[in-house]
């Protein structure tokens, strides 16, 4: 009996096996392609006839949420000149901790104390940036959300995707509440136009409070011994350099090895060297990634020259490369200037030397600097508070506070004015001045969403490549993918 | 017309049934509140992760698409319904290549030469399937699936066989006993998280590290590790295969490693249990039968604690498909996605791409693989289970 219900089910078993296996020969597949296209034409028009019924949706949470902006703009220019923000208390969720947090609670102490309009900021901290990003995503358009929050682009352009923040350009113009010409330019050029996401059609979601930028840390008694008196400024003397200094280790080195360039796997480091060699990561104007353009692959086959070459190694632990360049094992490392701290305690605590930061060698007439670090949006809530929260904000970023933060965070100011309050913490930082001087030269990784997805991807294609991969195949295949990434997340925008 | 007067019979049937009523509810209500957090806390979240894998799904609720995100996933629906008849076959050759030992002769030879065939026809159609669901299907989700197997075929049998060694000798009258016992213990309890960075460490690439060390200690070359994309095979003994053959790399051997680590102890722990619950006198009468050592743990020992053994490689098989914190913690970009198994790719559609449409369609994905997983593990191994 078993024996006969095991054949059976052995010869079902195979014909099934067999009438699959017919059906999916090769004669079968360009039958398939047009049943798929059509199934992504139905989904594409299923979207295409929801937009339309969206968009009232939009319209009418719009006006009643901005009932109060539209009547205020009534056949006028500026659409907040009647909101009132008097007496509004609002919520600031942010990432400070320690006496960064100190700090912070200090100017909006000072704020609360002295604003005009009687509003009350309470400053909230919610955990790192993800735990923040996490948070956001359950409480978005809802009336749980912070009327200020602390957003990375990518972040913030994931929460637009929920259409959950407001658009601060008509703030930042209004002749009422926002800046004027002359503030405007008070600005850095690249820190202020990094908020504006042309993947929403040159909306404003988020400003400036502070700003990092991606430089470059030497050894400058390491280089002298090796008989250079002045960092790289070209990617050739860069290279000769590291070579160097892999080959003759530091006199005054505390531990084993010795390193030319330490790299560090990260998608910004990938975008700091491409701008070194004229490029850029995304095409602003054709909304795409391109992580395979000839600077991009000119960086990559510089990087992968020097690991062919011993000249480089890839940093295995977390922070090691600080670690190493304190010990006096590794001549250059590539990393944020709000490491400027923790690379002095390191070298003050290892070999104890003197180094110094310059700007990535480049190949380009003048530097180009990789800007970033987080920016404060605005969610959606009422007029009142959002104006509320704008004002706020615009203390934040004048240029007297702004000096203050800069010296309790360590972070750069976003005004060019704020140097003059910082005369004294240029005397006792000279690296910091050095780089300060460099902020002019800013340019910024893409507001994406989705960034964060397409960074993983970029830093796997950066491993392979100092392993030896070949340059432009690799990196066609992940601008490839990073283009289908981004094609993926901006389909959200027509739901 | 007059009602006739109920008899004692049906007074006590009806009191009876009254009894049986109350009974039946008293029971509902103490199962209630079992039932309700279940259902609140398992069943409801499955049921609405199915809900949400049905709809383009991202940072809000977008339209109905049906099995899109599945489809999205596994790439053809015929290749991987042959993929899955595959599987079926390979079961099917099981229960030829069993039922060939209780038959005669001549059935005996047919069933084995039958069980052959099919594992062929099987194997054809595995390796066929999932070419037709790697050409359409999501490569990184594909993917993680052989590296979530290594993964479990790695670490269960070795933790499952260290576990079983480490509690026989530690059954043995050994001084330090409670001592030993908990130090193996320890791994399990100490938070996997700071054990993972820990680990992360001994197996960094620097010649100076832990593991290259003692490498170099008993004079072989020092390795990447975690930072080694190669197959370990590739690596250690040279040997270059292809596709699934290659087997796992040596970042993810180096994780496997972390696993066995941590659960070797637990696995002790629960076999120490399993060992005293044998009767002593069985032992005894195969001492004066003659037994030896061997005989003793071949013969009762290793019967008797098939119980066990079924139990902590059912939840250690469930636990591996499911691994995630170590795995996050110790993954490095050098690795290149080797060690990347289903659970960190469905965090990463999740948390990183915000598709949460498509992530809950791959969970539902594998929640169903460990679920026909675990039920042919339920009876192929549950049948060799001796209860005594």
């Amino acid at each position: 009996m078993i024996r006969k219900r095991m054949l059976l089910l052995t010869l079902v078993a195979l014909f099934a096996l067999l009438l699959a296996a017919c059906g999916g020969g090769e004669t079968s597949e360009p039958a398939e392609q047009p049943a798929e296209q059509t199934t992504t034409e139905q989904t594409t028009e299923e979207t295409k006839q929801e937009e339309p019924k969206q968009e009232e949706t939009k319209q009418e949470e719009g006006t009643m949420e901005e009932g109060a902006k539209e009547e205020g703009a009534m056949g006028e220019e500026d659409p907040w000149a009647n909101v009132d923000p008097s007496g509004q208390t609002i919520t600031f969720w942010h990432q400070h901790s320690r006496s960064r947090e100190e700090a912070l609670n200090e100017i909006v102490q000072e704020f609360n104390d002295t604003n005009e309009w009687g509003i009350t900021v309470v400053a909230e901290y919610q955990g790192s940036y993800g735990d923040i990003f996490q948070k956001m995503l359950g409480v978005l358009n809802t009336p749980d959300v912070p009327n200020i929050v602390v957003a990375y682009q990518n972040q913030a352009a994931t929460y637009q995707l929920a259409d959950g923040l407001i658009d601060m350009n008509p703030l930042v113009d209004s002749p009422k509440w926002g800046l004027t010409e002359d503030e405007k330019a008070d600005f850095f050029e690249a820190f202020f136009n990094q908020d504006v996401f042309p993947t929403f059609g040159g909306a404003r979601l988020g400003f400036p409070p502070n700003r990092s930028m991606e430089v470059m840390y030497y050894n400058i008694e390491w280089l002298k011994e090796l008989g250079y008196d002045a960092p790289p400024t070209t990617p050739e003397e860069f290279k000769e350099m590291a070579c160097k200094a892999a080959q003759q280790p530091f006199s005054k080195a505390t531990a084993e090895g010795s390193r030319g360039y330490e790299l560090s796997i990260d998608a910004s480091r990938f975008a700091s060297w491409t701008f070194a060699f004229g490029g850029d990561v995304y095409d602003y104007e054709n909304n795409r990634y391109t992580y395979d353009s000839e600077a991009a692959i000119q960086a990559m086959e510089f990087l992968q020259s020097l690991f062919e070459e011993g000249c480089a190694t890839i940093v295995t632990e977390r922070y090691g490369d600080q670690t190493n360049f304190g010990a006096g094992t590794t001549l250059f490392t590539v990393g944020s200037s709000s490491g400027l701290p923790f690379y002095k305690s390191a070298v003050e605590e290892g070999a104890n030397f003197e180094w110094s930061v310059a700007p990535l060698p480049h190949t380009t007439s003048d530097p180009v600097m990789n800007i970033y670090g987080a920016s404060v949006s605005i969610p959606k809530s009422t007029p009142e508070k959002e104006l509320a929260a704008w004002l706020f904000i615009k203390y934040y970023t004048s240029p007297e506070v702004q000096a203050k933060w800069a010296k309790a965070s360590n972070y750069f100011p976003v005004r060019k004015s704020a140097a003059e309050a910082l005369q004294d913490y240029f005397e006792q930082n000279p690296a910091y001045k050095t780089a300060f001087e460099l902020l002019p030269y800013g340019k910024f990784e893409p507001p994406t969403p989705g960034y964060d997805f397409v960074r993983d991807m970029i830093e796997e294609k950066m491993a392979a490549i100092a392993e030896g991969a070949p340059v432009a195949e690799t990196l066609a295949a992940a601008n490839e993918e990073a283009n289908q990434i981004l094609q993926e997340q901006l389909e959200q925008l027509g739901e | 017309m007059a009602e006739q007067p109920l008899t004692e019979q049906d007074v006590l049937a009806q009191r009876k049934e009254r009894i049986d009523w109350r009974e039946a509810i008293e029971g509902y209500l103490f199962i209630t509140p079992a039932v309700l957090i279940i259902a609140v806390f398992g069943l409801f979240p499955i049921a609405y992760a199915f809900y949400m894998s049905l709809h383009r799904w991202r940072v809000r609720k977008g339209p109905l698409v049906g099995l899109d995100n599945y489809e999205k996933a596994i790439g053809d629906w015929q290749g991987a319904l042959i993929f899955v008849v595959g599987f079926i076959l390979l079961y099917v050759a099981y229960r030829l290549w069993q039922s060939a030992f209780t038959e005669e002769r001549t059935w005996m030879l047919l069933s084995k030469a039958g069980s052959a065939l099919v594992v062929i026809a099987a194997w054809y159609a595995i390796s066929f399937g999932w070419g037709r669901m790697l050409l359409e299907g999501d490569d990184r989700f594909l993917n993680a699936l052989p590296i979530t197997l290594y993964y479990s075929l790695g670490t269960v049998p070795v933790e499952i066989a260290l576990g079983m060694i480490l509690a026989y000798l530690l059954f043995q009258k050994i001084r330090g006993q409670e001592f030993f016992r908990m130090l193996y213990f320890l791994p399990y309890i100490t938070p996997v998280v700071a054990s993972a960075v820990v680990f992360r460490t001994i197996f960094s690439p620097r010649e100076t590290s832990l593991a290259n060390r003692f490498l170099q200690f008993i004079g072989l070359e020092p390795q990447k590790w975690l930072f080694e994309s190669r197959p370990f095979l590739e690596v250690v003994f040279g040997l270059k295969l292809e596709g699934f053959w290659a087997g796992p790399s040596m970042a993810l051997v180096s994780i496997i490693l972390f696993g066995i680590w941590t659960y070797v102890g637990y696995n002790a722990v629960i076999f120490l249990a399993g060992l005293g619950a044998i009767p002593k006198d069985l032992y005894e009468v195969a001492e004066i039968d003659g037994a030896g050592q061997w005989q003793l743990f071949r013969h009762i020992t290793l019967p008797l604690l098939s119980p066990v053994t079924f139990y902590l490689a059912l939840v250690a098989f469930i636990g591996t498909f499911k691994a995630f914190n170590h795995i996050f913690v110790m993954r490095t970009p050098s690795a290149l996605g080797t060690v990347d198994v289903a659970s960190i790719v469905i965090f990463d559609t999740f948390y990183k791409a915000n598709q949460y449409g498509y992530a809950t369609a791959q969970a539902i994905l594998l929640f169903l693989i460990i679920l026909g997983l675990t039920m042919v593990q339920n009876r192929v191994l549950g049948e060799r289970v001796f209860y005594g």
